[in-house]
């Protein structure tokens, strides 16, 4: 139930100081790329700026932008009250959605890294294939470490709960 | 020996004493996240999110083998060494075998590229093992790995209301995924639905909306940049033409009852079993019909059965869909093999607006012989249902895409 609270000793009240709020700057972080992700789309421009590139067609800027965003409104929703497993299993979800668009990213990178092309060997150099892997990258793909911390509060919050601490 | 009632209430509570574990149920991680997806304010963005995924994998995977591998398989090694090797060149049966051709400045032309040649050995192969294997081997994983995570019946909750729309429930999104991959186990899947209404309606919608894998890939592979705008008209067209049958099909359209798993850790030997499994009917049951396919397309080209029913048909394709006359001939070979029709058009000259209205018509269009041997064993009353359904919805959508793009000036 949103607003149960927890024992103070519980896993869930330890990190939530410290969690909330780097929740919730990686939420209004993940909101921020979604929106952009959307507009760079709408607008058919492109955009690059150091190791950041946002893509413009309508499938991994559209479709994708879109997942971007709704990630960043999980983790905003969820940020708060983050002790209530209801709350914080929605930035967990935001967490996933990143590692589904990012992950998707990474397996395009690394497919298309392999075959030499149509003119080129069967299959690619050894710097080309290297090369790939370069920057810029988009936006879900610089959020993915950053999503990663959720794995620390999941761990933290399962072994809680085989002790009989948390539930809601 | 007969026990009274107290001794049978002492009976039952020993016996539930030494068989049921009491405790208290704690709300885990899991079941939080199992429920956040079946919410559709919740559930809708993690179902974007995953349709996502699914079609990104599916891209890069297909992309992968058939544009990294297989192209120059066919293409540089396969087809010119059939070309060089198959006897009798220019001939009828080099015609429907190997390589049509062309005929360049009144001379016989081979075919530089799989996809242009039309036979059975070049086309056919490579569309069978090039373009549909590596696409309904990554279609049939990732369906195998949401269905052993528990993910399917949470989007069948989720879609449920707006299935009710069109006269079914949120079950059938499994007929619906499946025929993604090959419109044959989509049709037989039709049979979870309870009423002869809903069974007809799904049935309909599958062989004119639903494109299958292979077709997929073709366009994956040879309009990648028009899919979105493709899918999204197949997409309002399965629910405008689901709607409207749903008003005119007379029967009942039930609720559903579903009880949804908790997720879990997805077991390898299962998806194994069931992308083989699903892997192995589709090569045993449809393949046969994509190379028939191919012989027929080639055998009707040869005796200008095409050329003739194209030139016949072209002012309606011309008139009433806004699609220039030379698709007119691809259009019609699309009633026997779709993938190789999209193939054919993508070298055909036409705006981008026509290419997507071409496309979308092909898909449309007659279902392939496989699904159409599946429906007739459904029922012959409903397979002619279906096909008086067909023949009209191309004929108005097919209309109503052409107006749409005059409306808009692209057309």
């Amino acid at each position: 139930m949103a607003g149960q609270s927890t024992s103070p000793t519980s896993p869930a009240s330890q990190t939530s100081a410290v969690a909330v709020i780097y929740f919730a700057i990686l939420g209004i972080a993940t909101t921020a790329f979604g929106l952009a992700d959307l507009m760079v789309t709408a607008s058919g421009s492109e955009f690059a700026y150091g190791i950041l590139e946002i893509p413009n067609d309508i499938f991994r800027g559209g479709w994708g932008g879109l997942v971007v965003f709704f990630a960043g409104l999980l983790y905003l929703s969820g940020a708060r009250n983050m002790g209530d497993i209801h709350q914080f299993a929605k930035v967990a979800m935001g967490s996933i959605l990143i590692w589904i668009i990012a992950g998707c990213d990474i397996f395009a990178m690394i497919t298309e890294s392999i075959p030499g092309g149509e003119e080129g060997p069967w299959f690619n150099t050894l710097t080309g294939f290297i090369e790939a892997y370069a920057p810029p990258y988009a936006p879900a793909v610089l959020l993915l470490p950053f999503s990663l911390v959720v794995i620390y509060y999941v761990r933290k919050r399962v072994s809680g709960e085989t002790r009989g601490g948390t539930s809601s | 020996m007969k026990l009274g009632v107290e001794e049978r209430w002492d009976l039952i509570d020993r016996i539930s004493k030494e068989t049921v574990t009491f405790g208290v149920y704690r709300h885990t991680l899991k079941d939080a996240i199992g429920e956040l997806t079946i919410k559709p304010m919740t559930g809708i963005p993690v179902a974007i999110a995953i349709l996502y995924g699914f079609w990104s994998v599916f891209g890069s995977f297909a992309g992968f083998f058939t544009d990294g591998f297989f192209v120059r398989l066919f293409d540089a090694y396969w087809l010119p060494w059939l070309q060089a090797v198959f006897p009798g060149e220019g001939g009828w049966l080099y015609a429907i075998m190997v390589d049509a051709g062309g005929i360049e400045s009144g001379e016989f032309v081979l075919s530089s590229n799989c996809l242009e040649s039309f036979g059975v050995l070049t086309s056919g192969l490579f569309v069978a093992i090039g373009v549909v294997l590596p696409a309904i081997l990554i279609f049939y994983l990732m369906l195998a790995i949401l269905e052993d995570i528990g993910y399917m019946p949470r989007l069948a909750v989720l879609i449920d209301t707006m299935l009710h729309k069109i006269g079914l429930h949120g079950y059938a999104i499994v007929p619906t995924i499946l025929s993604l991959g090959c419109n044959v186990p989509g049709v037989t899947a039709t049979r979870i639905l309870e009423t002869k209404k809903q069974r007809f309606i799904m049935m309909t919608l599958l062989a004119i909306f639903i494109p299958c894998g292979a077709q997929i890939g073709i366009m994956q592979d040879v309009v990648p940049d028009l899919m979105g705008w493709i899918l999204l008209y197949l997409i309002i067209g399965y629910f405008i033409f689901g709607y409207i049958l749903n008003k005119v099909i007379p029967g009942r359209a039930p609720e559903f009852l579903i009880d949804v798993p908790p997720y879990r850790r997805p077991m390898l030997s299962n998806i194994g079993k069931k992308v083989l499994g699903r892997v192995k009917g589709f090569f045993m049951v449809a393949l046969p019909f994509v190379m028939l396919g191919c012989a027929i397309v080639g055998v009707f080209y040869q005796l200008g059965v095409i050329r003739f029913l194209g030139d016949l048909l072209a002012p309606i394709f011309v008139g009433w869909f806004g699609v220039p006359a030379e698709t007119a001939g691809p259009l019609v070979a699309a009633f026997l093999r779709k993938d190789l029709a999209v193939a054919q058009l993508s070298v055909i000259e036409m705006t981008k607006y026509q290419m997507i209205t071409a496309v979308v018509l092909v898909s449309i269009y007659f279902p392939c012989v496989a699904t159409f041997v599946m429906m007739l064993k459904e029922g012959l009353k409903e397979l002619i249902g279906a096909l008086a359904v067909l023949a009209v919805t191309v004929f108005l959508y097919g209309g109503l895409i052409h107006l749409i793009g005059k409306l808009l000036g692209v057309a």
